[in-house]
């Protein structure tokens, strides 16, 4: 990892290239494919922008390029300050360590990514790597960057990540799409036993009738029974449909709120004196 | 009681009769699952004519409808759609309504007999659906029309303004009404379920039009009621022993895919195509039971019509039947299909945008 903020217009050389064969380098053999511009202003970047950024690069086919910037300790004439240099080097060394868990997640995903490091105002930052990088489209910013802190004019178009709720949705993405192959077993699972279930009844069927039809207290042996399948079969063809990707769509209706009464003040005695 | 049962005829099970049964509970439990109701007009026929026994084919079709609503009721609660007070309060007025239902049959029974029943029965079909169902029909194109935006009625929007205690919040219809005017709606559902076995044809405009619920919460909560009705029922008809447990799970086995299926198409659709779909098959039920009335007017020597003609007619009048609930179910899948098409195509022009 090397500091960047140092080394404008070296082009591909900015970036970093050594993460130590955890797929994170890009092969530069391989023709220049657009990429996507991921902005933190923390040495680790939160699961919803790298989640969302992950999900656009697959369905473009972009790469991704992302930059931790701290722009703290890219203070103007602190430069050569050994303290400044320090806290530069520990901030590197932290925003490589945890770029690397989610690099190798990317690359088994089929992205290329690439990290690099940068000691300057966002703005500043982003039109440098702009300059050093070629074919950045656009830029998603991270969670904690405020529109007002991206100012100055950047050639890109810049996305940000609305905190909470862009990180449920692309987890539950990513979860959804882990919990499939346990959705597919519980479905074959419930799948089985309601065909074990319908074959106990069909293949007994002169039994279950003489019982069955019997009436009196024998009245409850078709509502057990009915109601047994309805839960087997019943979770069997939701999970069957689910499967199948036939599920409600987000737009339900909310459910209302409960009306809470209003709090009422509870009238208190009050003393006054008159002195 | 207890040797009811054993005088009954059980019919034996050919490969048709089981795939006949299976599609129809899929159709019927799609249909019901998005409206709230229906299937049972055209099951109870279409067991009666595989040769079962009308009383077999009502209890057996009940025994289905109790535990098909319940996983309906289930799925639809979960999407925040049913109204379980509103459904408990109709229940138990529908119970009442039901009650007066069937002495009303009876009476009309001993004084006609059977061609004067079935000639009630038809009748009492024909003039609701057309009635009932037309409105329906006519309110869904009025809100297609003015861009699917659903309004509360005149009469729901008065009767709730009439303070008369005691009053009763249904929080997630988000209706404060006096209970006075849902009893008759509920009361309505059970007299119609004791006549025509179709009780959500008067439930789910009743909970629209008169108590002001949305169609979403009206057919979702009609499942609750239809849950209640049909679990006491299934007692009733158990107790006797008609129920034939074989022809109940086949019918629930693909019902519950099927009622499944509609909860979730309630999710992709316009709140207005609950209305499309329910007046559409009301409108056509019409057509078929009225086919079916010459007959009971000839053998009530009210008027002439060769048994040729009748024989045509009954046909037709089932083959109408079938459509009606085809049809109910292609327009819900038409709608799933073309909901989720856009869907997609959003989603995608989304990602192109960035």
């Amino acid at each position: 990892m090397k500091n960047f903020s140092d080394q404008k217009g070296k082009g591909r050389k900015a970036v970093d290239e050594s993460s130590g064969g955890s797929g994170t380098t890009s092969n530069h053999s391989q023709e220049v494919k657009r990429k996507i511009l991921v902005v933190g202003k923390d040495y680790a970047f939160s699961n919803g922008v790298v989640d969302y950024a992950a999900n656009l690069s697959q369905r473009l086919g972009y790469d991704i390029i992302a930059m931790s910037v701290n722009p703290a300790l890219g203070t103007s004439g602190k430069f050569f300050s050994p303290y400044n240099q320090h806290l530069r080097g520990k901030f590197t060394q932290r925003a490589q360590e945890a770029w690397v868990p989610v690099a190798t997640e990317l690359a088994s995903q089929g992205i290329r990514s690439e990290h690099v490091v940068k000691f300057e105002g966002l703005a500043g930052a982003i039109k440098d790597l702009n300059h050093e990088v070629k074919r950045i489209d656009f830029v998603i910013t991270d969670q904690g960057i405020k529109d007002q802190e991206i100012t100055g004019e950047i050639p890109l178009p810049v996305f940000s990540i609305s905190g909470y709720q862009g990180e449920k949705g692309m987890a539950q993405e990513h979860h959804e799409t882990a919990n499939r192959g346990k959705l597919i077993t519980r479905t074959i699972g419930l799948g089985v036993a309601s065909v074990a279930l319908y074959a106990a009844v069909f293949t007994n069927s002169g039994t279950v009738m003489k019982y069955f039809t019997k009436g009196g207290i024998f009245t409850a042996l078709p509502i057990i029974t009915v109601l047994a399948f309805s839960f087997v079969h019943g979770a069997f063809a939701s999970n069957l449909w689910s499967v199948l990707g036939i599920e409600a769509t987000k737009k339900v209706q909310p459910r209302v709120a409960p009306k809470r009464p209003a709090q009422r003040k509870r009238p208190r005695p009050q003393l006054h004196l008159n002195a | 009681m207890h040797d009811v049962g054993t005088s009954v005829q059980f019919i034996d099970l050919t490969l048709m009769s089981i795939l006949f049964l299976f599609v129809v509970g899929f159709i019927g439990g799609l249909v019901s699952g998005f409206i709230g109701s229906g299937g049972a007009f055209v099951l109870t026929p279409g067991m009666m004519s595989l040769g079962v026994p009308g009383t077999v084919a009502v209890a057996s079709n009940m025994c289905h409808k109790f535990p098909k609503a319940m996983v309906g009721a289930y799925k639809r609660w979960k999407y925040g759609q049913v109204d379980l007070k509103l459904g408990l309060v109709m229940a138990a007025s529908a119970g009442v309504g039901v009650w007066i239902g069937i002495q009303l049959q009876e009476w009309v029974l001993a004084k006609w007999g059977q061609a004067g029943s079935n000639l009630y029965v038809s009748l009492s079909f024909v003039i609701i659906l057309v009635v009932v169902g037309g409105y329906v029909f006519f309110d869904a194109w009025k809100t297609s029309r003015s861009g699917g935006e659903e309004k509360v009625s005149p009469l729901a929007t008065w009767l709730q303004s009439i303070n008369l205690p005691p009053m009763i919040y249904f929080k997630t219809a988000n209706v404060r009404i006096s209970v006075w005017f849902t009893i008759p709606v509920g009361f309505a559902t059970g007299m119609l379920a004791a006549t025509i076995a179709v009780g959500g044809f008067i439930g789910v405009p009743g909970m629209i039009y008169v108590v002001g619920a949305g169609g979403l919460v009206s057919s979702a909560t009609e499942l609750v009621v239809a849950f209640v009705m049909g679990f006491f029922g299934t007692i009733k008809w158990a107790m006797h022993g008609q129920v034939d447990i074989r022809l109940t799970l086949l019918i629930l086995a693909g019902s519950l895919f099927g009622v499944q299926l509609g909860a979730i198409g309630t999710t992709y659709v316009k709140e207005h195509m609950i209305k499309v779909v329910m007046g559409s098959i009301m409108l056509i039920v019409a057509v078929s039971r009225g086919l079916a009335v010459p007959r009971y007017l000839t053998e009530l020597k009210l008027i002439s019509v060769g048994e040729t003609t009748l024989s045509i007619m009954g046909t037709a009048s089932f083959i109408i039947m079938c459509f009606a609930l085809s049809f109910g179910a292609l327009i819900i899948l038409g709608a799933m299909w073309k909901a989720k098409r856009a869907e997609t195509a959003a989603k995608k022009a989304g990602f192109a945008s960035i």
